[in-house]
């Protein structure tokens, strides 16, 4: 618990160490805006000190100078340049360190492959890479730079004012401290309170999703009027729990509040006071001086407190980043695949797949899924796996596959053991039919073309052929060229796995395995798919793992397993 | 009239709906968010308490730059035009309203979403809810339920600001016009187009970015599912490449889009400030008497400090400008399907189920909506109480929408469907329902203890009951070998069981309804093929007594069967056992 707590805090460290690098540009733009609103102030003062001092002295028509009228629209115009800049280059920090991140995620999760399916739902993986992710944004483009300016433009605002007016800027620097004195006194501020009700939100927000995405099962047990009390209860009690931190927490963005004005005050009175003295002598240079720079003071505190403020705002887009940052660090970390000494491809031209004394344990309180497992299949012949499932048929696949390693034992391709393969090598020369293909969104011929994106026509014609998909094509309304996957044409299990076969015969690598193609077919869908398979099988090293009765189509060795042994064997396996 | 509750629900339905005229009802941005308004009426005085205490915290907000700039400026002139305690009571006047008002108006948003929330779930429940289950509809609830946390914001980020602009609008003017009716005007029309021209652009802008943005992370959303979902297919194809490049493609398009919307917002908020700058130039050009005609000095002063905090407030509304445009869309989405044309109410009053659960239809003709094809064409079923029968078929057959008629979660246009004797059509739909009960893939496990989930089949349930129908689901021993036991929080849709795990407990929850009949809808979908068999066997066990009707595209072999009808073509045929 601890140790993830520490992580979590290393990794938002971390990402705001990134952050703060793309986050140069808001900062410089946010200073440069700051001293540019002073000078503004400056300006202002120097009119109004003049307009009354003048005043005071009845010289009517004082001439004014000229270079504030000409200063003050000059400077708001780069201010309003600034604000572009810190706005753009804040979207582009956030930007950037979004797609670093789904970058990132997404090598783990490739990374860590098929076996990352067994612990975690792909929809929560989905909603990581995507949601997650996206709210990330204001933690680089507001929280990151506000967490530097927050210091850094009230110092740089302090200087000039304690040029002109040095007990201004006392008052000013003594108000400010007192504003994380404040949040420490009422418990870190503002920021306890948005994050509060930011967690507040997200949880009621989490239930509602829930209770709505079952809303079928509540209707139908009947239980509607009472869910939605409960729902009326659970937001109720939310907002009385909510309120409670929050009256403590707005203490603290109240103690904001109570600075400013306190420097407000503070300043009128005093300096009015010092005006007061000094205009009982008539009006002189040294008057007008004391009322430019007190008037400067006045208007400078505003500016002086807003990145204060801005800190508190963006406080709650650090509370995204904690969360992203938990499902973040659940990911395997990517480590290069060691490439051993003597990394070696296969001869595509027929593959001996041998299981030399293979163990594998998923779990161990489970137990082994696989124990002295040994077998071997030559080149261009079938051995049908058989037996319950649980008995270790996946487990064989995924190690076929590389998914895996074993634990002891070798997996032999042509003799050579399966980690001494290179990774692209040994995709080229398996192909592999599962339960139920993976459609992907897109047209019918890209997800046939996925198998080998650089076939021609004339290839993809006869795999169309060879795997019946032409039988089915007609019925389809656009032909090769009809939207399948998410949100487009359904296809049914057996015309799913016609796309499997033609992805297969495209691709013609010379073993295949098959892990229970015809599961979820009724029997007249599992005749044909297997006839297909047949003929798909003709000169390929097959390994198919059923528990199909129609199994007995393929001729060929056959093993039995049961709980992670060999228990039984036909022909020459 | 629920059929078009449910055609809101397909995509392919949406796009229908688009192109043929449909008489569900249609919203204008503005029309949906007054529809929330309404809805808010309860809550009507809190809210308008907190925009006063906003507004009274506002004043004060602007009286104290102004006060202090008068104070100061009147000293100079040798004279104490405002009073230390005037000083004061503005400044603390300004700290505890504003306190009041967060407290306020947090208050009373929370109890505005939360009747928010409550409305939507009541609403969809009563309407469209039941026939939601039948269709794969998750991803849509999700953005339902996303649009209404963005109205969260509705009122604390819009309404506030926007209530306080309109007071200051007036004020500012009578203020300034009172000193220099010119300098009024100006400053008066600048204060209008920062606060409500811009924010007002930059939201009819944002309302189409708003939904082109939606529809390119609705497609980043399917690569990366397609990547997840295929990580086998992509390692056997070693399509690691191809699939990551197709991820960032829509990645990239996203960001662009993003880019682009924030380019536009950084300029409104710099257009949004110059024209508060314009207006304190003015200020400042009528002090010196350069161009406008020449004020006082102390006028000037006050008028000056009081324009510099006015305009501060308008910052808000350009970013409350930004979300309307997508607030808008929200509303306009939920306010669509939550407000559904009302059933039409039948005239004959209705009553409760016969004891006897002997099932018959009669020629029944269905379809989900006027423009989508005839599903069931003339269907005839006679289900004894205590069969055991099958529906098997292809999927799309209509299968799911026989067990939505049984269900009354949907109305067949022609034909009747008898329950002991009785057309149910004239029972109440919740009586007919406590005599089935319904198993599917799509039975929802919520995030929370195994216990609460199963007490929603009987909340009256002792825990005796509990465990018997964990026992008979076969899932007891699984429970008892869990550290907290019944207690376990369940996660997510059920993700910390495994799937058979997560079914058995379904399948538990609908055991403990009691009901005479079983609907099975594809129970044992999504389980791999072993888990498969295993429930099926359980179910064999479990419901002697009850009348089983297995809704599936196959039969696996393992289930005991009175009698089996295939269904083709929207009417079903008896098959050989």
């Amino acid at each position: 618990m601890r140790n993830e707590k520490a992580a979590i805090r290393n990794w938002t460290r971390l990402q705001s160490r990134l952050g703060r690098q793309a986050a140069r540009s808001v900062v410089g733009s946010g200073l440069l805006s700051s001293l540019a609103g002073i000078g503004q102030a400056w300006c202002v003062a120097v009119v109004l000190g003049h307009a009354l001092v003048g005043w005071q002295g009845a010289a009517e028509g004082s001439i004014f100078p000229a270079w504030p009228f000409l200063l003050f629209p000059a400077l708001a115009i780069l201010r309003a340049l600034c604000m572009i800049q810190a706005d753009i280059a804040a979207a582009r920090a956030g930007i950037v360190a979004r797609r670093r991140l789904r970058g990132e995620v997404m090598a783990a999760i490739l990374a860590g492959g098929p076996a990352l399916l067994r612990r975690t739902h792909s929809g929560v993986l989905a909603s990581l890479v995507v949601d997650r992710i996206e709210a990330l944004d204001g933690f680089f483009g507001r929280w990151v730079p506000a967490s530097v300016l927050w210091m850094a433009a009230p110092v740089a605002i302090l200087v000039p004012v304690g040029i002109m007016q040095p007990r201004a800027a006392l008052i000013l620097g003594l108000c400010g401290v007192a504003v994380p004195v404040g949040q420490a006194v009422f418990g870190i501020g503002a920021a306890v309170a948005s994050r509060n009700q930011f967690l507040a939100m997200t949880r009621l927000q989490a239930r509602f999703l829930d209770r709505i995405k079952g809303i079928a099962t509540i209707v139908l047990a009947g239980r509607t009027e009472d869910e939605t009390r409960r729902l009326a209860d659970a937001a109720d009690e939310l907002r009385v729990r909510t309120m409670k931190v929050l009256r403590v927490a707005f203490l603290s963005s109240a103690s904001i509040d109570c600075a400013m004005v306190g420097a407000f005050i503070l300043l009128a009175v005093l300096d009015g006071r010092q005006a007061l003295v000094m205009q009982a002598n008539g009006p002189s240079p040294a008057l007008q001086h004391v009322v430019v720079a007190s008037l400067f003071a006045l208007l400078a505190v505003p500016e002086f407190f807003a990145p204060l403020r801005s800190f508190a705002l963006a406080y709650q887009d650090r509370a995204h980043a904690q969360g992203a940052a938990t499902a973040i660090l659940d990911l395997p970390e990517v480590t290069e695949r060691p490439v051993l000494d003597g990394a070696r491809t296969v001869n595509a031209n027929g593959v001996m797949v041998a299981f030399d004394d293979v163990g594998f344990t998923w779990d161990p309180a489970r137990g082994p899924a696989l124990e002295h497992v040994t077998f071997t299949v030559p080149a261009g012949e079938t051995l049908v796996l058989a037996g319950p499932s649980g008995a270790g048929k996946s487990t064989i696949m995924e190690l076929l596959l590389g998914f895996i390693a074993p634990q002891s034992g070798r997996v032999l391709f042509n003799g050579a053991p399966l980690q001494t393969i290179v990774p692209d090598a040994l995709s080229r020369v398996v192909s592999w039919i599962g339960q139920k293909p993976v459609l992907f969104a897109g047209t019918l011929r890209d997800n046939i073309l996925f198998a080998k994106p650089d076939a021609d026509e004339r290839e993809l014609a006869s795999a169309l052929r060879s795997a019946a998909v032409d039988e089915f094509l007609p019925t389809l309304p656009d032909g090769l060229d009809t939207h399948i996957g998410e949100g487009g044409f359904g296809l049914s299990g057996g015309q799913a796995q016609r796309v499997a076969i033609a992805r297969a015969y495209l691709k013609n690598a010379p073993v295949l395995l098959l892990d229970e193609p015809t599961a979820h077919l009724d029997p007249v869908t599992e005749k044909s798919v297997f006839e297909s398979l047949q003929r798909l099988a003709v000169g390929r090293t097959v390994i198919l793992a059923t528990h199909s009765a129609a199994a007995h189509m393929f001729k060929g060795r056959r093993i039995d397993l049961q709980n992670g042994r060999v228990v039984n064997r036909q022909g020459a396996a | 009239m629920a059929m078009h509750d449910q055609s809101a629900t397909s995509p392919a339905n949406t796009q229908a709906r688009a192109a043929g005229g449909q008489n569900l009802p249609r919203y204008t941005d503005w029309q949906a968010i007054c529809v929330i308004f309404r809805l808010w009426r309860r809550q009507g005085a809190r809210l308008l308490v907190g925009a006063l205490l906003a507004l009274a915290a506002l004043a004060c907000g602007l009286a104290l730059m102004q006060v202090s700039g008068v104070r100061l400026a009147g000293c100079v002139l040798g004279e104490i035009i405002v009073t230390t305690a005037l000083l004061r009571w503005v400044g603390a006047g300004r700290v505890t309203l504003r306190y009041a008002e967060r407290l306020f108006a947090h208050d009373a948003m929370f109890r505005a979403l939360a009747d928010l929330r409550v409305w939507f779930f009541h609403s969809l429940a009563r309407g469209a809810a039941a026939g939601l289950g039948f269709r794969r509809a998750g991803d849509m609830l999700s953005r339902l339920v996303s649009d209404i946390g963005a109205l969260d914001g509705l009122y604390l980020r819009i309404v506030l600001p926007l209530l306080c602009a309109c007071l200051t609008f007036p004020a500012l003017l009578i203020i300034v016009g009172r000193q220099s009716l010119l300098l009024g005007l100006g400053v008066g029309v600048l204060f209008a187009c920062s606060s409500f021209l811009v924010p007002w652009l930059i939201a009819r802008s944002g309302r189409k970015s708003a939904e082109q943005t939606a529809h390119l992370l609705a497609h980043l959303r399917i690569s990366v599912l397609d990547l997840v979902g295929g990580l086998r297919e992509i390692r056997a194809f070693g399509a690691e490449g191809r699939m990551l490049a197709r991820v960032q493609a829509a990645d990239a398009a996203l960001l662009h889009g993003q880019m682009g919307m924030a380019r536009r917002a950084a300029f409104a908020n710099a257009l949004a400030f110059l024209f508060g700058q314009i207006a304190i130039f003015l200020v400042l050009l009528a002090i010196g008497g350069v161009v406008l005609p020449r004020l006082g000095a102390l006028e000037g002063v006050s008028l000056l400090f009081l324009t510099v905090a006015a305009f501060e407030s308008a910052v808000l509304l350009t970013r409350a400008g930004l979300q309307a445009g997508i607030m808008g869309a929200s509303a306009r989405r939920v306010v669509e399907m939550a407000v559904q044309p009302g059933a039409a109410r039948s005239q004959v009053a209705l009553h409760d189920a016969p004891e006897n659960t002997h099932i018959r239809l009669e020629a029944v003709r269905f379809r989900w909506a006027e423009d989508r094809p005839w599903v069931l064409k003339g269907l005839t079923l006679d289900i004894p109480p205590g069969s055991r029968v099958a529906i098997l078929g292809p999927s799309g057959v209509g299968k799911s929408s026989l067990a939505a008629l049984l269900l009354r979660a949907a109305t067949q246009q022609e034909g009747h469907i008898f329950l002991g004797g009785e057309d149910i059509t004239t029972l109440r739909p919740e009586s007919v329902r406590s005599k089935m009960a319904w198993l599917s893939q799509a039975t929802h496990l919520f995030d929370d203890t195994i216990r609460a989930n199963l007490l929603l089949g009987r909340p009256d349930a002792s825990e005796q009951d509990l465990w018997q129908a964990l026992d008979q689901a076969a899932v007891s021993d699984v429970v008892r070998s869990l550290p907290e036991g019944l207690d376990t929080w369940v996660g997510e849709g059920g993700v910390r069981l495994s799937g058979g795990q997560g079914r058995r407990i379904a399948l538990a929850r609908t055991l403990l309804a009691r009901a005479p009949v079983l609907i099975l809808d594809e129970p044992a979908t999504g389980l791999d093929a072993q888990t498969e068999q295993e429930f099926l066997r359980t179910l064999n066990t479990v419901s002697e007594g009850r009348t089983v009707i297995l809704i599936a595209h196959r039969l696996t072999g393992v289930e005991k069967l009175d009698r089996i009808w295939r269904l083709s073509d929207g009417v079903a045929r008896a098959a050989a056992l």
